[in-house]
Formats: structure tokens, C-alpha cells, sequence
């Protein structure tokens, strides 16, 4: 008996006839996947890749735009490992290895800057033959280098530093990564879904035989039907694994991030002491991100930040840079690590960052239903692998496992980047190509070729063109100007919105698909809330006079608030 | 990036600066080359934005050579980025990789070739010939220099050598008089006009001859290595003039805003920092003079209308517009702004062939101001802009010192 004839007889039965549509031949048709995973994170993304390679039908739901949580609100370092060469040899070892596979097969969104060890005169120096033994016992190549070369490679290094040593950190964006992964995933007839949040598991006789999903922006209810159903949620595998009635211990853990205005360092820099707050500077394309914390919170959508924390932050950052507070700083903005509890476990930076994969069939009775949690943004692949294999088994598929091979995407070819040159503002091209890939490069450099006046940057912080924002916002995919913008980063320069706020809500308009799209002042306005939101907890010194200036913009000559009423 | 240029890069001032733009494009409003040209991009673009973005290729924007120097941009920048210096040091990094152009050669190096010509007897005349003989065959043309122009020529003696010829009051008041390539070889008049004036309120004027040029043709042109050894040979005699406690003055802007200036926001060293401290415009002088009550007032009556036209790089200096208020004082002598921008010369700019349309375009507004104002002698500190005033606006200008020398 099909899935699917299941769930006709158990929803006639349940006289529970929701959206589905009859089909021609009077059955009812209802959407289906073999394998469902809930969560568009590194974790989920990882693993729709991972079963469509290996030919399974799998269907990716998400909430939100796709990394809605950890995986973008992250600090975006691919570990090397050395960060665990002491505590936990075998994430480091996990770390290491990952860290060489997603060089290979993320070219485009992992940039090899290196990583760099540095050990401050107020740091104990007997932790350093510790991690220097560590590392050589991960298989983590950690190179000395004399204070010269240190302050030559980053010069603005404080001089307190006493000894330097050169890692394979990188950094990864996870926007970046995440779109990859997808797009990998549907040349192989994977299928994803945003803004769809699941809100009830559906089971019967301790099987799973779908979910129910509503659609976050218009409140419509769908049912999905599926014969396994993988919680990817991240911080929030509790509260999903709770819809189908079982417990999973996921102590939502709050890491806040401060983005600074420009590359203040060229490499990865981390303390080199034992783990800790505010330790690592991570370049990440035109910015640096320093962090991060750790605290226990409640729910993970809390990703507020606050004053005190950015002011905890910028205490110790200023110890590996002493000059730092002369830096802009851009936004502060947090997520959740979803850290796993095994039944009576320690919390906070003490609790595992190590993974785990519950077979709710073996352990609850609930057949089909599994959970994955923990880990590492660096490790997703191999977490994917990991549960991948498992669920294959289960559904005997034989293929092995490619994720480590094949490249996320194919890249533009170095000559046509050469070619494509001339149509893109200077410093624009590569990183254009690296957002686009291929096919849709070689659109927008036509469209560029063709039309000159699409060469005029919508975000002239971060070097975007009207016709790669054209190119993203007609894709079914972009319900809101954040979805444009996490796929182009525009807004996310200097002026955080100042000027393509305005901008991009007018091309969104033309070119949107949804009907959302054409509500302009409604999306400028929650695009500019979103940038508050990270500004408020750096308001001060030129970041104040940046939003002043926004604001006198915004609500004073466009009046974008309309007064007040007679 | 290169990790050398990455270190260079990171230790100049203008460097930290562009971290403070808040990309409110004032600066874009307020660029003259950019009214006058689509083709350039602007400073804020090519300045501070591109800036952070050149991690992420090895690329150029060719529109940065559209850039003047002309520094109305870091004028107009509420957040005090230094955008032109920060173009400077871009357009340096292009020439690292880059060849240099003839014209530019010739450009930037005025000091060599003059050397060389004052080594020839007659060698002025001659050289002023040839020029005129290579504007006729067009072989400036074929080099990239505005055939419309025509190059300054060279004065018959140059300053330091009319210099030995003046006699002097010996005073205990000095101070030494810094000449800079225009004054000294094109127009030593206003040199000579110095001496007197600074004579005239009791001080003695002495000169350096180990000073060399300012550096601000090279600068322009991408020769920064050659710009930081002028700058280590001039900033080593100012301070030692300082340990005398004897002040250098200028009468060239442009030459006074790269001692003053300049120098500290390409370079970055203390020693320059505290060279600027030792550096005055000479009106500048005259201004504190004046405000110390010292100032000679004792003028003849001149009746003469002046059109003033204040130089961008006076302007970058911040210390207003004393020369109209010096000159103002002077019986029958009337002083009207020309309050027209950005004559649109900048130094070697303007010479540039395939700038020189910009150039005159920028220069519009001055002519015209120029043509209706009908004054008797229109005035600008500024060399290169009184070749420009006398191009475009058909009149025979003046620096304002030498007004200021009739009137004792
Ligand atoms: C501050 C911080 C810094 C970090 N830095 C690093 C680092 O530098 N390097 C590194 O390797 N790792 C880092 N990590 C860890 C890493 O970010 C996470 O381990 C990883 O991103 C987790 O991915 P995930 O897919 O499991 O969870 P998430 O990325 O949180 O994804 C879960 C997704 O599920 C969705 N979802 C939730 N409920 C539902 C529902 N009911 N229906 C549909 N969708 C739902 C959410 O919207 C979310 O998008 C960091 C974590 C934090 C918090
Ligand atoms: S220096 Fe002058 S020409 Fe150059 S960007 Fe600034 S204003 Fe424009
Ligand atoms: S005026 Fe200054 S702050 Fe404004 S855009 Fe230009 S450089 Fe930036």
C-alpha cells in the first residue's frame, strides 16, 4: 500500500481533507518525498545533497530562508581543529579532515586565508607545548613562525604577542555554502521549500507517515507525506522532535558576533590559551567577525544582543588588536549552537560539540523518524554522511556516499571571468562569480553586456549590480528582500542599507515573483529594521552617525512613516 | 594584494581613515571631475568603498586616473577621510605593477629636467624654444601633453640664483623661504616679492638649498617611492630649522600642503607630523603676524579691484582666507572672491592631454566669473592656477604677495 493511499484513508477517516487537490483520476494527490528533512541549516542542506546524490527523493522544508539560524549567525570559521587540540582530539581530528574535503570541494565559498595561533605575554605559556603536542597529535600542521613574520603577515597585531604559529584555519560563508548545496542537490531531483514551518508530525501505529507544514508567509496549511522524516532543526530539534511526542535534549547555547567595517586581519587569528570568549577574529570577505560568547538560553529564535556583550567582546578582542576600538564596527548579531545533551549532561561551552543521531525508531518506537544534532558547521558533510548512510540503509539504497568528491558547483571558468571583466565594477567580478556560479554568471554578464545601464551598483558598499540583484530577485526563492540580500549581500557593507534599502525595494517590485514583492514600503521597511536590529548594540561613535544619517534618510526627507495622523 | 603593499598599506593614515566613511557621498557631490566627467567614478567609490573590497582580486579602476588631487572630496567629508590621498596610494600601487607613461616621466620630474637646463649657459632660452618648437611640430601632442597649452616656460635666472643678488636687512627674526620648482624656476618674481615683503616686517629671509622639490608632481603621478625620499630629505631640513627655531614659509599652496599635510597622510611617520608643525603658508604668517598686532600696516594707497581666486589647496590648509583680509587693509584696494570652485588645473593635471577638456570644462565657472567681474588684476597663491586663470580666462594674474609688495 502506497504512502500515499495511507494517508487518503487515514485522512478520510479523520474527515481531515486540507489543501490536497484531486487528480484526474479522482485519487487524491498530495505532496510526497521518501525522505523529509526539516531544517535548512548546514546540518539539513548537508544531507538533502547528500540522499539526492545518492538518488534518493528527498524534500528540504524550512522555516525561514534557508540558514535561518546557526548556520549563518555563526562565525564562520572552517576549523582547522586547533581550536580543539587540547580538549577534544577527536573533533580535532574530525575538524582537519572536513577542513581539507570543503577546501576541495567548496572553492567557492570557502576562502583558504590560513589561521594563525598567537599566544599574548598574559597568556600560560605551559598551555602551548599542550596544544603544540595536540595539534601534532590531531594531524593538524601547526607551523612556528618568528614574531617577524607575524607582524609582517598582520600588522596590527599587538605587540604583546609572544609567540605565532600558522594553521589551515579558513573562512566559510555560510550563505554561500548552504545555496551550494542546494543547487548541487536539485541537479540530482532534490526539492526544498521555505518559509515552511512543520507544526505537526504526522504518525500512525508508531510509523511516520508525513508532516504538516505551514507556510510562514501566507498562513496556508499543506500536508507532506513522506516514509522518513530527518530533524535537522538545529536549536530547535527539541521543540520539533516534541511535535511527534518525543524528547530530544537541545540546550539552545547564545553566541554573539561582532562584525567590524573591514579586514582588519588577513588570516584567521585566534588566542592561542585555552577556549574562550572573544577570542578568534575570522576575515570574511570585505568584513572581520570577533567572537564569540557562550550562554545558555531558553529559546534559540532569541538571537538579541546586547551592549554588554558586544563591550565584553571588544575587551578582549583588543588584546590581540589593541587598537581596535578605532575600527567601525557594523552590527552585532548572535545565534544558537544546538548543543546536544545526552540525559544528565553538562551545559555551555563544557557540553559536547560533537554530534549525535537518534534513531527515534530504535529508541522511542517511532519508526522513520530520526534526529541529528550537534556538530560543527565544519563537520555538516560528514554529518550528513553519517545519517545519509544510515537512512540508506534503511531504505536499501546501495550508492555510496560522493559528497567528498564532487564540488558543491561547478565554478566560472577563470577566461570567462577575464571576459566578464569588462561589465563589472573593478573588485566585483570574482566575488560575483563565486555568489552566482555558472549559469547564472554568464546570465547576468549578458544581461550586463547588453544593458549598460545595469552596471550601476544598487549596493555600492559591497559591489553589487543592478543586474545581479535583478538576476536573484526573480527567483522563486525570494520572498523578501533579506533572501535577495543573503544571496548578494547587499546591505551588508558600510552603510548597511543606507542607500540600496530604497534601491533594492524598487527592483524587487519590478522583478519580484511573489506578490509580496510589490509592497515596497512594507519590504524597505522590514529590510531596515533587520540592519537595526544588529546596529542597535554598536551604537556608538560613527556607527550612531551612520544610523542618524539613515534615519534623517529615511523618516524625515522620505517621511517613510507618514507622521502622524490628523 | 601584495603583503608588502598590505603592510605599506596598513600603516598610512589615510588608510585607517577610509574605515570612518559612512558613505554619505558628500564627497561625490562636491568633485569637480566628476561634474565634469561620467567617466569617473568618484571618490567615494574609488576611494574608501573599493578600498575594502581589494582583498578579493588583484584588479584596477582604471577611472582612478580621472582623479585631480584637487582634494575637494576629503573638504567636504563630514568623517574626515582623506579620500584623495587614499587615490594617491592607489594610484601608486597601480605603478607598481605598472609602467609609467613618457608624460608622466616628464611631468613628474620638472625638478630634473630644470637642473639639467640650468646646467647649459642660455639653457632657459633654449629650453623655452624648444618647447615652443615642440608644441609647433606637435611632438607634446604625440606624448600625451594638451597641445593647447602652453608649458611654463623657464624665467631667465631662477630664484635661489636672484636671491644671492638681494641684499638684506640682517635681522634676528628669520625665517627660510621655501621656493618650491614653480617659484624657483617659472615665476621667481614672487619670491623676490617675499624677501621684501618679510623685509618690510623686520625679518630676514633665508633659503635652503638643500631643500628639494615637495614632492606633489610625483605624488600625482604614482612615483611614491621618489615622494617619500623628497619627503625624508625635506622633513629632515624643516626640523632641523626647527631646532633653530626659525619657521619655513611658502608662497606655493600645493608645495605647503604636502609639507604640512601630505606627507603625514601617505606616509605616516612622526617625524613628518612633527616637521608640519614648523610649515607656513606665507599669508598664514602674515595672519599671525597680524593677529599678534606685528603686522606692517603702513601701506601706500594702490586703488585696484582684485578678484581673488582662493586655491583648493589653500583651502585643504583651513586657515581661511587671510590674504583677502590682509590685502583689504591696503587704501583704494577692493578684494571680491571669485567663489567659483575648482579652476580645474591641479598641478600637472590640467596638461594632460586627454584631461584637458575636464580641465577647462571644471575651469568654466572661474572664466566666466573671471569675464564678468571685471577686475583690474585677478589674484591666486597657487602657480599652476594662474597659468590656468591666464589659459582660460584670457587675463595676466597675480600672486596676491606681490600686491601686496607694492603697497609698502
Ligand atoms: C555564535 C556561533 C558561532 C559558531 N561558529 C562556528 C564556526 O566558526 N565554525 C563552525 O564550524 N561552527 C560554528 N558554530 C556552530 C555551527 O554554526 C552550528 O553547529 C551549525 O551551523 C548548526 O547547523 P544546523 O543545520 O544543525 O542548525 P541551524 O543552522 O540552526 O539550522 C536549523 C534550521 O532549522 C530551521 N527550523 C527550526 N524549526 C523548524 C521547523 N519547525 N520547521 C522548519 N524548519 C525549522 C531553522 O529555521 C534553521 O534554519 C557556531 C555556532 C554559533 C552559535
Ligand atoms: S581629489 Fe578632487 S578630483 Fe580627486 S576625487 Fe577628490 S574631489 Fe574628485
Ligand atoms: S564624504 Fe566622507 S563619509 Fe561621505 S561618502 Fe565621502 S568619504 Fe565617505
Amino acid at each position: 500500500m502506497s504512502v500515499c493511499y495511507k494517508l487518503f484513508v487515514y485522512f478520510k477517516e479523520h474527515k481531515y481533507y486540507g489543501k490536497q487537490k484531486l487528480s484526474g483520476k479522482g485519487e487524491w494527490m498530495m505532496e510526497k518525498a521518501t525522505v523529509v528533512v526539516i531544517g535548512g541549516g548546514a546540518t539539513g542542506v548537508g544531507i538533502l545533497r547528500d540522499l539526492a546524490m545518492r538518488g534518493v527523493d528527498v524534500l528540504l522544508v524550512e522555516k525561514c530562508d534557508l540558514v535561518n539560524g546557526a548556520s549563518s549567525r555563526y562565525h564562520g570559521l572552517l576549523h582547522s581543529g586547533g581550536r580543539y587540540a587540547v580538549k577534544d582530539q577527536e573533533a580535532a581530528r574530525e575538524c582537519i579532515i572536513e577542513n581539507q574535503i570543503l577546501r576541495k570541494i567548496g572553492k567557492s565559498c570557502v576562502e583558504a586565508t590560513g589561521g594563525m595561533f598567537v599566544r599574548l605575554d598574559i597568556d600560560d605559556p605551559d598551555y602551548e607545548p599542550q596544544w603544540v603536542k595536540g595539534c601534532a597529535d590531531s594531524g593538524i600542521k601547526a607551523e612556528p613562525i618568528t614574531l617577524e613574520q607575524a607582524f609582517r603577515l598582520e600588522p596590527l597585531l599587538s605587540k604583546h604577542v609572544v609567540s605565532a604559529y600558522l594553521v589551515p584555519d579558513a573562512a566559510i560563508d555560510g550563505f554561500r555554502m548552504s545555496w551550494q548545496n542546494v543547487e548541487s542537490a536539485k541537479r540530482y531531483g532534490g526539492r526544498f521549500k521555505t518559509y515552511r514551518e512543520v507544526v505537526d508530525v504526522l504518525q500512525q501505529n508508531g510509523e511516520i507517515q508525513g508532516v504538516t507544514v505551514r507556510n510562514t508567509i501566507t498562513g496556508e496549511i499543506e500536508e507532506i507525506a513522506c516514509d522518513i522524516l530527518v530533524n535537522a532543526a538545529g536549536g530547535w530539534a527539541g521543540k520539533v522532535a516534541a511535535l511527534a511526542g518525543l524528547e530530544v535534549g537541545v540546550q539552545p547555547d547564545k553566541g554573539t558576533l561582532l562584525a567590524f567595517n573591514q579586514r582588519i586581519t588577513s588570516h584567521v587569528v585566534n588566542r592561542l590559551h585555552k577556549s574562550s570568549d572573544g577570542d578568534i577574529f575570522v576575515p570574511h570577505g570585505s568584513i572581520t567577525i570577533l567572537g564569540t560568547s557562550s550562554m545558555s538560553i531558553p529559546d534559540p529564535e532569541d538571537t538579541s544582543t546586547s551592549r554588554e556583550e558586544v563591550e565584553n567582546l571588544l575587551s578582549i578582542g583588543e588584546k590581540t588588536f589593541e587598537n581596535l576600538r578605532d575600527y567601525r564596527m557594523l552590527r552585532a548579531f548572535a545565534g544558537s549552537r544546538p548543543l546536544y545533551m545526552p540525559p544528565g549532561g553538562a551545559s555551555g561551552r563544557g557540553a559536547s560539540r560533537g554530534f549525535a543521531i537518534v534513531d527515534h525508531g530504535k529508541d522511542d518506537g517511532l519508526k522513520g523518524m530520526m534526529t541529528i544534532v550537534g556538530g560543527k558547521f565544519t563537520t555538516y558533510r560528514l554529518m550528513a554522511e553519517k545519517i545519509s548512510n544510515q537512512i540508506c540503509e534503511k531504505l536499501n539504497v546501495k550508492e555510496p556516499c560522493r559528497t567528498a568528491e564532487e564540488p558543491l558547483v561547478p565554478e566560472v571558468a577563470e577566461n570567462d571571468k577575464k571576459e566578464a571583466r569588462k561589465y563589472f565594477p573593478a573588485y566585483g567580478t570574482d566575488l560575483a562569480a563565486t555568489r552566482l556560479g555558472p549559469e547564472r554568471f554568464s546570465r547576468v554578464v549578458e544581461d550586463l553586456k547588453s544593458h549598460p545601464e545595469k552596471r550601476e551598483l544598487v549596493c555600492e558598499c559591497e559591489n553589487v549590480t543592478l543586474a545581479e540583484v535583478e538576476e536573484i530577485a526573480k527567483e522563486l526563492s525570494s520572498f523578501q528582500i533579506n533572501d535577495i540580500r543573503r544571496r548578494t549581500r547587499i546591505g551588508m557593507g558600510t552603510c548597511q542599507a543606507n542607500f540600496c534599502a530604497l534601491r533594492s525595494a524598487a527592483v524587487f517590485a519590478k522583478c519580484g515573483r511573489d506578490k509580496g514583492a510589490k509592497d515596497s514600503l512594507g519590504q524597505m521597511k522590514q529590510f531596515l529594521q533587520g540592519r537595526w536590529k544588529g546596529i542597535r548594540p554598536v551604537l556608538v561613535g560613527r556607527t550612531l552617525r551612520e544610523i542618524e544619517m539613515t534615519r534623517a534618510l529615511y523618516e524625515l526627507s522620505f517621511h517613510v512613516d507618514g507622521g502622524k495622523k490628523a | 594584494m601584495s603583503e608588502t603593499m598590505n603592510a605599506l598599506q596598513k600603516k598610512a593614515e589615510a588608510m585607517l581613515t577610509a574605515d570612518h566613511c559612512l558613505s554619505c557621498t558628500s564627497c561625490m557631490s562636491s568633485c569637480p571631475v566628476m561634474e565634469a566627467s561620467k567617466e569617473y567614478r568618484g571618490p567615494k567609490l574609488v576611494g574608501p568603498a573599493h578600498n575594502r573590497m581589494r582583498f578579493s582580486q588583484e584588479d584596477v579602476e582604471e577611472s582612478l586616473d580621472f582623479c585631480s588631487n584637487c582634494k575637494s572630496c576629503d573638504r567636504a567629508c563630514p568623517s574626515g577621510v582623506e579620500v584623495s590621498t587614499l587615490n594617491m596610494l592607489h594610484r601608486a600601487e597601480y605603478y607598481r605593477t605598472h609602467p609609467h607613461s613618457q608624460r608622466d616621466d616628464m611631468l613628474a620630474h620638472g625638478e630634473r629636467m630644470a637642473k639639467r637646463v640650468r646646467m647649459l649657459p642660455f639653457g632657459a632660452t633654449f629650453a623655452n624654444l624648444g618647447m615652443k618648437i615642440g608644441k609647433c611640430f606637435g611632438i607634446f601632442g604625440s606624448m600625451g601633453i594638451a597641445g593647447e597649452r602652453d608649458m611654463p616656460a623657464y624665467a631667465s635666472s631662477s630664484f635661489l640664483s636672484m636671491f644671492k643678488g638681494i641684499s638684506q636687512k640682517p635681522s634676528e627674526k628669520k625665517v627660510v623661504f621655501y621656493p618650491g620648482c614653480f617659484i624657483n624656476e617659472n615665476d621667481p618674481e614672487v619670491g623676490v616679492a617675499f624677501v621684501k615683503v618679510m623685509q618690510k616686517n623686520g625679518y630676514e629671509v633665508l633659503v635652503d638649498e638643500k631643500f628639494n622639490c615637495c614632492g606633489s608632481p610625483l605624488v600625482v603621478t604614482g612615483y611614491l617611492d621618489e615622494a617619500l625620499e623628497h619627503a625624508h630629505n625635506n622633513v629632515a631640513r624643516i626640523l632641523e630649522w626647527k631646532k633653530k627655531g626659525i619657521p619655513v614659509v611658502a608662497c606655493c599652496t600645493s608645495c605647503s600642503l604636502m609639507l604640512k599635510k601630505e606627507y603625514g597622510e601617505l606616509f605616516d611617520e612622526e617625524e613628518m607630523k612633527e616637521a608640519a608643525t614648523n610649515v607656513y603658508d606665507a599669508f598664514e604668517f602674515l595672519a599671525m603676524l597680524e593677529e599678534e598686532g606685528k603686522l606692517n600696516t603702513e601701506f601706500k594707497s594702490l586703488s585696484q579691484s582684485l578678484l581673488y581666486h582662493v586655491p583648493c589647496h589653500l583651502k585643504s590648509q583651513g586657515f581661511g582666507t587671510p590674504a583677502a583680509r590682509i590685502l583689504g587693509k591696503i587704501p583704494g584696494v577692493k578684494v571680491e572672491l571669485a567663489d567659483a570652485g575648482c579652476c580645474g588645473m591641479s598641478g600637472n593635471y590640467g596638461f594632460k592631454q586627454d584631461k584637458y577638456e575636464i580641465s577647462m570644462k571644471i575651469g568654466e565657472e572661474l572664466f566666466g566669473r573671471i569675464k564678468t567681474a571685471n577686475a583690474d588684476k585677478v589674484i591666486s597663491d597657487c602657480g599652476t592656477c594662474r597659468l590656468q586663470i591666464q589659459h582660460g580666462g584670457h587675463v595676466e594674474p597675480c600672486h596676491p604677495i606681490e600686491i601686496l609688495e607694492k603697497a609698502y
